[in-house]
């Protein structure tokens, strides 16, 4: 039974594929594996002098932790989002760039896009445990107990990229145009996601068309996840009950439409590839 | 060893796959709505109405010209493409060699890329690491297996990929031509491990353009031309008729004199009147048992020769092989002149020379004959007919064999 299961998860296959992504991607640098803590450093000190310093955004005060730093409102967020990003980016060219491979033996489509996540997802887990010990030796700020929260609200944001990714990188194999247009709108999907500033920071007395912006803004689901990361692990309470609502429903939503539209295109991905 | 339910294998039932010819594919979004969903394309059906069956523990061939579809056929049973009409089903764990080391991963070593691409065929770990000395042994490469793939040799290369895939031991396995690679000690041990393979009682099936290799390793053979199926049995019948029909010249085969296909007539003006297979009791026959005794029987015009003539016949298997060249040397060099008469009047301007073979050492299968005319000292060729008769070497004996060459041996009991 529980062998059966992992046949049809393909565990040894996702296994295989996400440690070629893991081992091949600092292959022949110097550095290898310190790219991967440089990218969210360098980010934090940016972002941190610009908009910290520069336009003077106020983190606001953790309740009831009463943190009041920057760089740790931005980077509990901001990790998590760059797992988003850099999946999402990587997954989209899976397939298309697995063409001979495609074309040449056959074996479940759905697990290029998912190993693609995953090994992003194993960075993600290393960044994160450095993140909570940074913060408690640099900021005395303790976040260990919230630990089991965050690995469900990770859990679940892996789940939804899954969705994600299996729906761009399909419809990649039919339209190139999939991998230029993410390019484009992940940029203004960050800054539409409460990373750099606070939630509260968007009006929430001006409306579009009878709608509040602030309800408006919140249809986007990487808000919910960027604010209930945030309530974990900075003002170190538990995210509200709205918050996981919509993480779930989200999550259940793409996935399952995810996984309808990889099973529509699939057939023909040998052809098309 | 194998056990299943039914005795099929792998069985088509009227597949049909077609491809889409594009002549301007909308690779875009844009171009797409632009276009409201209307790329303009060609249908050209690959295959078509395919019919056939694969009995468990069979070695099938699939034979045909370039295009003709048999790759798209490996690839539809494969799993790679889906059919677009019929069905095509595999009865058992599947494993297809269609490109060796398809898996692998250059920067990757390769021990990772054993493990990647033995997932990728469907292997667990541990299965895998229950078969990896033999994997990395088969595939000599012991020395190399901790570096990266990228340095391998391409035969290297091809090795190991060629070692994994066999080491799934798939009950079908699907081959294309992937034995044109490696040198020729390796392809050697890779047609041994198909014997054994085929021997364990698992079902291969293998495209291939090397004739012998399906002839000596199928039981069955399939040609397809242009997506449809020309003939399916005995592998050593359809590769005959595939040699045949290949052939560009059998376009023009129709019945000679005696009935009896003939590629080439001879027109009034050659100087070779006749060919023709003479039975040990003087008649005229298109057909003879393997290592039984026959003639050749050429006659020629030696007065229009002019001059004394050395007569060549050269013996091939239908699908080309050279299987014997003859000529007369020294025999007829004087027949021409003696059969001048010393009176001066040629009263026998034919000459006719029987080449007698007291027994035929070639195995069963169509035959072709060719023979030529040369000068005494064979510097010039007066004339030349490449497959002027055609003719069947029929089974003998009770025991099967095989191959080029009959022994002609007897087994004896001891």
């Amino acid at each position: 039974m529980l062998n059966r299961l992992a046949g049809s998860l393909q565990i040894d296959l996702l296994v295989n594929l996400t440690l070629r992504d893991l081992r091949s991607k600092y292959k022949r640098s110097a550095l290898g594996w310190t790219w991967s803590v440089l990218n969210p450093l360098v980010a934090v000190v940016v972002y941190s002098a610009v908009f910290s310093v520069f336009l003077r955004i106020q983190p606001t005060t953790g309740d009831p932790s009463g943190l009041r730093s920057y760089a740790v409102f931005l980077l509990v967020t901001l990790l998590p989002w760059q797992f988003h990003v850099t999946s999402l980016t990587e997954a989209t060219r899976s397939i298309t760039a697995n063409g001979p491979l495609i074309t040449k033996i056959w074996f479940p489509r759905w697990v290029l896009p998912t190993s693609a996540v995953l090994a992003r997802f194993l960075t993600l887990l290393v960044e994160m445990a450095v993140l909570l010990l940074l913060i408690a030796v640099l900021e005395g700020h303790f976040a260990f107990t919230w630990i089991p929260v965050v690995l469900m609200l990770m859990a679940l944001q892996l789940l939804f990229t899954v969705g994600l990714a299996l729906m761009v990188s399909a419809a990649n194999v039919y339209f190139r145009d999939v991998q230029h247009f993410l390019g484009v709108a992940l940029a203004p999907w960050m800054f539409l996601t409460p990373i750099l500033y606070p939630l509260n920071m968007v009006p929430a007395d001006r409306e579009f068309l009878g709608i509040g912006y602030r309800t408006l803004y919140q249809l986007n689901p990487m808000v919910s996840w960027a604010e209930a990361y945030r309530n974990a692990l900075y003002d170190l309470r538990f995210p509200s009950a709205e918050r996981w609502l919509a993480i779930v429903v989200a999550t259940v939503v793409v996935l399952t439409v995810g996984f309808r539209i990889f099973r529509r295109l699939e057939p023909r991905m040998a052809e098309e590839v | 060893m194998i056990s299943s339910s039914s005795d099929v294998a792998v069985s088509l039932d009227g597949l049909g796959k077609k491809f889409r010819l594009t002549h301007d594919r909308n690779w875009t979004l844009k171009a797409t709505m632009l276009a409201g969903h209307r790329t303009r394309y060609e249908e050209f059906w690959a295959l078509r109405d395919l019919s056939l069956e694969v009995e468990h523990g069979q070695t099938f061939g699939i034979i045909g010209g370039n295009g003709s579809g048999k790759s798209t056929l490996l690839k539809v049973l494969a799993g790679i493409l889906r059919p677009d009409e019929g069905a095509a089903t595999v009865d058992g764990r599947l494993s297809a060699l269609l490109e060796l080391g398809a898996g692998f991963h250059p920067e990757l070593t390769g021990r990772e890329n054993v493990y990647l691409n033995g997932a990728i065929l469907g292997f667990t770990a541990r299965e895998i690491r229950r078969r990896f000395d033999d994997i990395v042994g088969f595939a000599e490469l012991d020395r190399f297996i901790d570096e990266p793939v990228r340095n391998y040799s391409s035969g290297m290369y091809v090795r190991l990929g060629f070692s994994v895939a066999i080491h799934v031991e798939p009950e079908v396995l699907l081959v294309d031509e992937v034995l044109a690679v490696g040198d020729l000690t390796f392809q050697k041990r890779c047609l041994d491990r198909f014997a054994q393979l085929k021997a364990e009682g698992r079902t291969i099936i293998v495209v291939s353009h090397d004739l012998d290799m399906v002839g000596w390793l199928c039981d069955r053979t399939a040609w397809i031309q242009q997506g449809a199926l020309q003939a399916v049995g005995p592998s050593s019948k359809v590769i005959d008729r595939f040699a045949i029909g290949a052939d560009p010249t059998a376009t023009t085969v129709d019945a000679g004199d005696e009935g009896r296909p003939a590629f080439e007539r001879l027109s009034p003006d050659d100087l070779v009147k006749s060919v023709a297979l003479i039975d040990p009791n003087g008649h005229p026959t298109d057909a003879v048992g393997s290592g039984r005794k026959i003639s050749i029987r050429v006659r020629y015009d030696g007065q229009a020769a002019g001059e004394p003539v050395t007569v060549a016949l050269g013996l091939y298997r239908a699908d080309g092989t050279h299987v014997a060249s003859i000529n007369s040397g020294a025999t007829t060099r004087g027949i021409a002149r003696s059969d001048r008469a010393p009176d001066g009047e040629a009263a026998g301007e034919l000459v006719e020379v029987d080449y007698v073979v007291s027994a035929l050492p070639v195995q069963p299968g169509t035959y072709e004959l060719s023979v030529a005319l040369h000068d005494a000292s064979m510097r010039r060729v007066l004339e030349r007919h490449t497959h002027i008769l055609r003719f069947e070497v029929s089974p003998t004996g009770i025991d099967p064999q095989n191959g080029l060459v009959a022994l002609g041996g007897t087994w004896e009991a001891r």
